[in-house]
């Protein structure tokens, strides 16, 4: 028996979504004077912390934040759970444009008394419409996400009846349609914030339905978890290693600040963290550089086999979901 | 039960776990003092000096884990039980646990008197005495336990069921240069020299005595290359450190792992053992299930005692993976030899159910 082909209609941000060359060509709305210019001067410079928040000998001694806000320059903020309240500490991001923000993934705690997320977000919100000039609830706030695990949405429910706000969806149907994407993975789309881009497009490998950002105001390039310096846990060789080449296309023609993963499983010195670990103290910056991209692409091109391969920067864990271990026992003996 | 139907004498103690009809001892048995009553307690109402206690019992010592242990919190920063649970078993043993939150290993330790002094055996996963009071602690029960016996002097040793493991010596630094104590060294030879074991390592036995409650010090290589299990006779325990637990059992040397599971079943055949206690618990409470590493919410704990048969079947399934690398699950602990500590195995025992805990979140 045929299945009906069901027709879904889906709040879409198909409004704000426009082919990547004509996005450039679209007129302000706003007066001049407190349009935000976000072409100019890009890439916008920023900063990242020497380091993050990382953890504690006694998780229930931790006196760090349970969010830690960092403003990577006065219109992007990066955001990093706590370990202490999860161990994957992911990465979140916040990048405001004229009429919208974007909104990264959502961390790793879903209940609000648990883990603040909405009320961290909603003030950073509130600083940045204080200090230009606009009311906090005239920004529409776009929920999205890397990719459907969990520790990539779990504080979603906490923005659920946040006026102004819309959501990615929680199936890969939803979110290819969110964007507006009739080819994934390959088609590119554009949203505009108020005169920042945002590309769009799609990046699996670790999971079949990922996506990729790309911020042309601060010209950082977002790969989720399907590159972050730590253990990226490749389910489709196939699919990663062509993500992988349209990433390498993209660098070719884009300029790229940095490349910035969901995660941080190394130190400084190349050790990996193991999973689940929840304190990591010495561990390596958050970003990559393209070069570490491009060394891994040329790692990846001599892989044949499952296995875990290390770049100098990241683990490539080829099909080793169930076993993926670097870590041995240390106290073996013969 | 009815209310009204109830016999003492016939049914045992209604608040007794093993429901035994002296779950406290037989006030008519020889070794109990003349007016002895079958009460909790063996320290008298009213004391004149200093009590002295027979440890000798008909089986073992009554005791009783009646709490659940903390498990640790979704969210581990906002953990706020305490640093240490103390559990008391009897008058005369205690177990303490770490707090999850302070240590995912939660390693557990035992506090044991005698009528010349205490044991205390392994010293937690933390150093800093701020995140984990382990002398303050210690210090506390002993004073208490020395107020109730009238006693001035109680010293104690602390020894630990592997020098180098590092989730059970890290608290070993805070007895350092407490009055009226003895640390065993962590080193090997000098460990082996403490229990006079120098030349008889691994098949000899030795000795600590607490004052009428005789320890054995039993070699068990295998987990650790310095691994011992500590026997008390009082309440028929076997303190197995990493060697037997309800976890995930990294095997470091799998020849020695069965030699020594091999002396302990040839032990556990020779004297009566009630329970073997473990270091830590990993295992849920479903069969086959462990916890991961570093997990600091584990609401669905299996129990930490196992029953002595444990003995056997570890040895079992031991001789199965001596000699190969991989991972063997069985309904009360893991077997791991050679793999990592993260092994993962789709190979699941057949005729136990399948359970999953649910996933907190």
């Amino acid at each position: 028996m045929a299945l009906p082909i069901v027709s879904v209609v889906l709040p879409t941000a198909n409004a704000v979504m426009v082919p990547e060359a004509a996005a450039e060509a679209s007129v302000s709305e706003y007066p001049a004077a407190d349009r935000i210019d976000f072409t100019t001067h890009a890439p916008a410079a920023g900063t990242f912390p020497d380091r993050w928040i990382c953890g504690s000998p006694s998780c229930m001694d931790n006196q760090d934040p349970a969010v830690q806000v960092h403003w990577y320059n006065e219109h992007t903020v990066f955001l990093r759970q706590n370990k202490a309240y999860s161990y994957e500490a992911p990465f979140l991001h916040l990048y405001f444009g004229n009429e919208r923000i974007l909104m990264l993934d959502q961390g790793f705690t879903t209940l609000r008394t648990d883990w603040a997320l909405r009320d961290v977000v909603d003030n950073c919100i509130e600083k940045w419409c204080l200090r230009h000039g606009r009311k906090a609830e005239d920004m529409e706030l776009l929920m999205a996400f890397s990719h459907l695990h969990a520790d990539h949405y779990a504080a979603l429910n906490q923005f659920i009846d946040r006026p102004n706000t819309r959501t990615m969806g929680l199936t890969h149907e939803e979110m290819v349609g969110f964007w507006g994407m009739t080819n994934y993975p390959e088609e590119r789309v554009t949203l505009d914030l108020g005169g920042r881009n945002v590309l769009v497009w799609g990046n699996p490998g670790h999971v079949m339905s990922e996506f990729a950002y790309y911020d042309t105001y601060t010209q950082i390039l977002y790969t989720g978890d399907m590159f972050y310096r730590g253990r990226c846990y490749i389910s489709f060789w196939d699919r990663w290693f062509d993500s992988m080449k349209r990433l390498i296309a993209f660098v070719d023609t884009h300029p790229v600040t940095h490349v910035v993963g969901c995660h941080v499983e190394i130190s400084r010195t190349g050790e990996d963290y193991p999973y689940g670990i929840t304190y990591q103290p010495d561990e390596g910056p958050v970003q990559l550089t393209v070069e570490e991209l491009r060394h891994a692409y040329e790692v990846a091109k001599t892989v044949t086999k499952p296995g875990i391969y290390f770049t100098g920067s990241v683990f490539l864990c080829n099909q080793t979901r169930g076993t993926t271990t670097i870590d041995k026992n240390p106290y073996a003996y013969s | 039960m009815a209310q009204n139907s109830y016999t003492p004498s016939l049914q045992g103690n209604p608040m007794s776990a093993t429901g035994s009809q002296y779950p406290n001892g037989n006030p008519n048995a020889g070794y109990n003092g003349a007016g002895a009553k079958n009460t909790d307690s063996c320290v008298p109402l009213h004391r004149s000096g200093e009590v002295v206690h027979n440890y000798t019992c008909d089986g073992p010592a009554p005791g009783n884990i009646a709490f659940r242990w903390i498990y640790g919190s979704n969210v581990a920063a906002m953990n706020r039980d305490p640093r240490i649970q103390a559990m008391q078993y009897n008058e005369d043993t205690y177990i303490l646990r770490e707090n999850v939150c302070v240590h995912w290993e939660a390693p557990f330790t035992y506090l044991l008197f005698g009528n010349k002094g205490a044991l205390l055996i392994d010293t937690g996963a933390t150093p800093e005495a701020a995140y984990y009071p382990l002398r303050t602690t210690v210090d506390a029960i002993v004073t208490r336990w020395s107020q109730m016996r009238g006693r001035k002097n109680v010293p104690l040793t602390v020894v630990l069921t592997s020098g180098e493991d590092i989730a059970q010596n890290q608290g070993l630094g805070q007895f350092a240069g407490r009055p009226n104590t003895t640390l065993a060294p962590k080193p090997l030879a000098e460990m082996k020299e403490f229990y006079e074991l120098g030349g008889s390592w691994p098949s000899g036995i030795g000795k600590i005595d607490l004052g009428d409650r005789v320890l054995d010090v039993i070699p068990t290589p295998g987990a650790h290359k310095d691994g011992v299990s500590f026997y008390d006779p009082y309440n028929d325990f076997l303190y197995t450190g990493d060697l037997l637990f309800p976890g995930k059992i990294n095997i470091s040397n799998d020849k020695d792992y069965v030699a020594s599971l091999a002396r302990l079943k040839e032990w556990k055949d020779k004297h009566p053992v009630k329970w073997v206690m473990g270091g830590h618990v990993e295992m849920q409470f479903v069969p086959g299930k462990a916890y991961p590493r570093f997990a600091t919410y584990k609401p669905y704990e299996r129990l930490l005692q196992m029953e002595p048969q444990a003995i056997d079947e570890a040895l079992t399934y031991a001789r199965e993976v001596e000699g190969k690398e991989m991972m063997l699950v069985r309904p009360d602990f893991i077997l791991l030899n050679g793999v990592s500590p993260d092994q993962k195995t789709s190979v699941f025992p057949a005729g136990v159910p399948n359970i999953n805990a649910p996933r907190p979140f």
